[in-house]
């Protein structure tokens, strides 16, 4: 084991190589994605697609970790930003970074063993899970938010494991029909909502958390589905109790074969050799 | 080219338990993994194994010469299946032992004598053979219709923990 990982020897005689093997997709390199992908280039993973369609602006330095006020001049790309914080860690990894809209280049998501969304909307989060979906993919979201209670504010926050087989978002109670409405009734007139790097750091941690159990478990109790509730203002972290209410349930919402796969297969490729 | 091959750890789980039942005759059991398909940038496929078929007991045929024949019943039924539901149909038997397995000539041999026949019922899919070890996972790929057998690149069992084998570069 390279002497660099040696700390972290206890998650399995095969870890540094599974790192090293894994390819993982972060989509969104703002306050939580940026904490991410630093927090995996540190474990050793070895393949990264990074997605972010913006730039660096003022805005960003309360919470982008690796980003300086040089990027705000020069309007380097959150991408970039996130590609040199990773070669930085280690330049041994491979990095493919596309600073568009990933939907325009999903299908770079397709072999990737695990999705990280750190996104704001809630109808991106449910086009990332229809696609970690579709591929098999486990899909890992993260997310906070701070709420204006009249006199004072609310911070929170979850990060959710959506397993293919398992339970889904929807099926959590997370993505609801009424919130995705209701975001959509609002679409454009959102403004930036407010974000602040600590909760970003405590979500991103829970998640590469759960990533590393996903991948090299040092304990026997691996679970399927996570749906973790920050409460910020308690600093306190929480199963769901909505888990509690669906350990019997299965999902319906991708339950269709109609959800699996390329849904028009057929690549002249495989027909003319 | 490349293939990819996953599955979710619970369907691997129900098929190795399928295997490793014993039959009257046969040395072995074989089934069929039944796969969606995905195309995989720039060239390559990835192939989803959704759920599974095994050979039932009366359709071995008795050959010592083999761990487990199958009769043309037991194929029949997999071409009919890949004709009516738009399958891939990846055929998997087991060695019993953990580590990378490998095929042997045998392997190669037969399947190489009906894995190409679905492409005549289902020729827009992906076809192939596997074999399962008790933890890992090798296998072929009859992906183009006229160039030769792949080997499948990487496998990835869906679950926690995930497995990710890695074959090819």
């Amino acid at each position: 084991m390279n002497e660099r990982h040696t700390r972290q020897e206890f998650l399995g005689t095969r870890s540094e190589e599974i790192f090293k093997n894994c390819r993982v997709s972060i989509i969104g390199l703002g306050g939580g994605g940026s904490h991410v992908v630093q927090q995996l280039a540190h474990i050793g993973v070895g393949n990264f697609r990074i997605f972010d369609a913006d730039h660096v602006e003022d805005s960003n330095l309360n919470r982008l970790v690796g980003a300086t006020e040089s990027d705000v001049a020069s309007k380097t790309p959150k991408t970039v930003v996130a590609a040199q914080l990773i070669k930085g860690i280690n330049p041994r990894t491979s990095i493919v970074y596309i600073p568009k809209k990933w939907q325009g280049s999903a299908d770079l998501l397709r072999d990737s063993d695990v999705i990280f969304g750190c996104v704001d909307s809630f109808s991106e989060r449910q086009q990332i899970e229809t696609a970690a979906r579709r591929y098999m993919i486990p899909y890992i979201d993260i997310g906070m938010d701070v709420h204006d209670l009249g006199n004072q504010f609310a911070i929170s926050g979850q990060v959710i494991l959506s397993m293919p087989g398992e339970l889904c978002m929807k099926c959590m109670g997370f993505l609801r029909d009424d919130l995705l409405a209701r975001e959509a009734e609002r679409y454009g007139a959102a403004g930036p909502r407010p974000q602040v790097i600590w909760p970003n750091g405590v979500l991103a941690s829970l998640a590469v958390g759960i990533f590393v159990q996903l991948m090299t478990p040092w304990h026997h109790n691996h679970k399927r589905v996570w749906y973790l509730e920050y409460d910020g203002n308690s600093q306190t972290v929480m199963t769901s109790n909505r888990l509690e209410h669906l350990r019997e349930a299965t999902c319906t919402h991708f339950a269709s074969l109609d959800n699996l796969g390329d849904p028009f297969w057929l690549p002249s490729k495989a027909i003319t050799g | 080219m490349r293939v990819l091959f996953k599955v979710i750890d619970r369907l691997l789980e129900r098929v190795r338990h399928d295997l490793a039942r014993p039959h009257e005759f046969a040395a072995e059991r074989v089934g069929f993994f039944i796969c969606r398909t995905a195309e995989l940038a720039p060239e390559g496929v990835v192939v989803l194994a959704y759920d599974y078929k095994s050979v039932e007991d009366e359709d071995y045929v008795d050959d010592a010469s083999v761990g487990a024949m199958m009769g043309p019943n037991a194929i029949r039924k997999a071409l009919e299946f890949a004709l009516n539901n738009k399958a891939g149909m990846f055929h998997v038997h087991m060695h019993e032992h953990a580590g990378r397995p490998r095929f042997s000539r045998v392997d190669f041999r037969e399947s190489a004598k009906f894995v190409p026949d679905f492409r005549n019922v289902r020729p827009e899919m992906p076809h192939g053979a596997l074999v399962a070890s008790k933890d890992s996972l090798y296998g072929m790929c009859w992906y183009s219709a006229v160039s030769a057998p792949i080997e499948i690149d990487d496998f990835v069992v869906v679950g926690s923990p995930m497995v990710v084998v890695r074959i090819g570069p």
